[in-house]
């Protein structure tokens, strides 16, 4: 392997479980998830020279790609071909799926960790990273000014920092 | 802009959690580079959103893996790519790989910096320190040695202790001599005296066959013995006078200090 693949290697190794699991949060099909988790690190291999570290940190620019391409699949044919419910059900779908995704081990530590969060602050976190909202949608759906949702998300971030952080 | 208000509006958040227009993230991007203290604060949330999405990772099938470098290493595999484009992306790695390589260099050749100038500044304050501990120690000896000396002198039996007191002009004053009459020594200890101005000084008088011999000058001296002129057998009193700088051949007996007779024993 050249010099390149092990780097290749490398980032897979360090971080296709975590864009896997963010992934899998939108499109909610293990199966589809890691098609797209491919696709996503064949864009990254692709792109690589296009990453600007003054804009942000290589992981952030991984998980970019990942959502888009995640998000990209479910407004895919294939996507609405495989979906056995209707477009009504997008966030009933979600709801209903908690119990079927797998959030791994470590996923319990991470539950304990939320709920030292106050609840509304608990809430945005878990819309955004559990079940893989947008915070748009969490204001549309939830009725909250998208500028609440924003403060909210900050409150929570830097309590986790401490929490998560060290 | 207010920095402060800027970042608690949550933008930076929703900057590292894609959830910004494309004109927005325009003008996130220019703030980080006209407001540098954006940075540091970007980094920490970006750690967060890191370890929180490492915490909720789910690991992907082995195959998954194998499949996708298999794919990399043969990138013309149901596509046609042009050959030059895997040069390019091999410099694109090169690249990244140098510019990682030398992020890494100079962190460490800044921390190094640091770290042997903080030795360095530690060894000065050290060196310095130690002068210190080694000037102390100076004094200290010293005084020790003369403190041994007095007290030899005080404890040896050849020295006659002479108590002066103080007279009608200075009641409080009060100080002791020394005399070792086969070796004509003379010590003088200062128990009580004033202090004097800068144009007089204090003066020692031995009376010897009822006639004042002058014993040395001296300036108030605490806590050691002075050591004084010598002073020949047959003495039967000492005192001290205030007299001009330098003292004089015949003592002024009004400004006489202190006084005592020497005991016979």
């Amino acid at each position: 392997m050249s010099r390149d693949q092990n780097a290749f290697a490398y980032l897979y190794d360090s971080y296709a479980g975590a864009l896997l699991g963010v992934i899998v949060r939108i499109v909610q099909k293990e199966e589809m998830a890691e098609e797209v988790l491919q696709d996503v690190f064949l864009k990254i291999w692709d792109r690589i020279g296009s990453y600007d570290r003054e804009k942000g940190k290589l992981f952030t620019w991984m998980v970019n790609i990942a959502r888009n391409q995640a998000i990209d699949k479910t407004r895919s044919k294939e996507f609405s071909k495989d979906k056995q419910t209707g477009n009504i059900g997008k966030f009933v779908n979600r709801i209903d799926a908690d119990d079927h995704i797998e959030l791994g081990v470590e996923a319990i530590g991470l539950s304990d960790l939320l709920h030292k969060l106050p609840e509304e602050q608990q809430f945005v976190i878990e819309k955004h990273y559990l079940r893989g909202y947008t915070q748009s949608e969490i204001s549309e759906e939830f009725n909250l000014p998208l500028g609440t949702v924003k403060t909210r998300m900050r409150l929570a971030m830097q309590l986790l920092r401490n929490l998560l952080v060290k | 802009m207010n920095i402060e208000a800027y970042i608690a509006s949550g933008v930076l958040e929703a900057y590292v959690q894609g959830q910004l227009s494309a004109a927005e993230i325009a003008e996130v991007e220019q703030n980080l580079v006209r407001y540098p203290q954006l940075r540091s604060e970007l980094k920490a949330i970006e750690d967060t959103h890191e370890a929180l999405l490492q915490q909720m990772a789910i690991q992907p099938k082995p195959s998954t893996r194998q499949k996708l470098l298999t794919q990399i290493q043969k990138p013309s595999t149901g596509k046609i790519v042009p050959l030059k484009s895997e040069e390019v992306i091999n410099y694109r790695w090169v690249a990244a790989a140098a510019v990682f390589i030398a992020l890494v260099a100079s962190w460490f050749a800044f921390d190094y910096r640091g770290k042997w100038k903080d030795s360095q500044r530690e060894l000065t304050d050290l060196i310095a320190q130690n002068q210190q501990v080694a000037d102390n120690y100076n004094t200290v000896n010293e005084r020790l040695d003369r403190l041994e000396t007095d007290i030899k002198i005080i404890n040896n039996p050849a020295f006659r202790r002479v108590v002066l007191k103080g007279t009608e002009q200075a009641p409080s004053a009060l100080a002791s001599v020394y005399w070792n009459e086969t070796s004509k020594e003379v010590y003088l200890s200062i128990q009580e005296m004033k202090e004097l101005s800068a144009e007089n000084q204090y003066q020692l008088w031995a009376i010897i066959d009822g006639k004042p011999v002058d014993a040395g000058v001296f300036d108030l001296t605490k806590g050691r013995l002075l050591r004084m002129k010598d002073v020949k057998p047959g003495a039967t009193t000492f005192a001290v006078t205030i007299e001009p700088k330098g003292g004089k051949t015949a003592p002024t007996l009004q400004t006489m200090q202190v006084a005592g007779n020497v005991i016979e024993g």
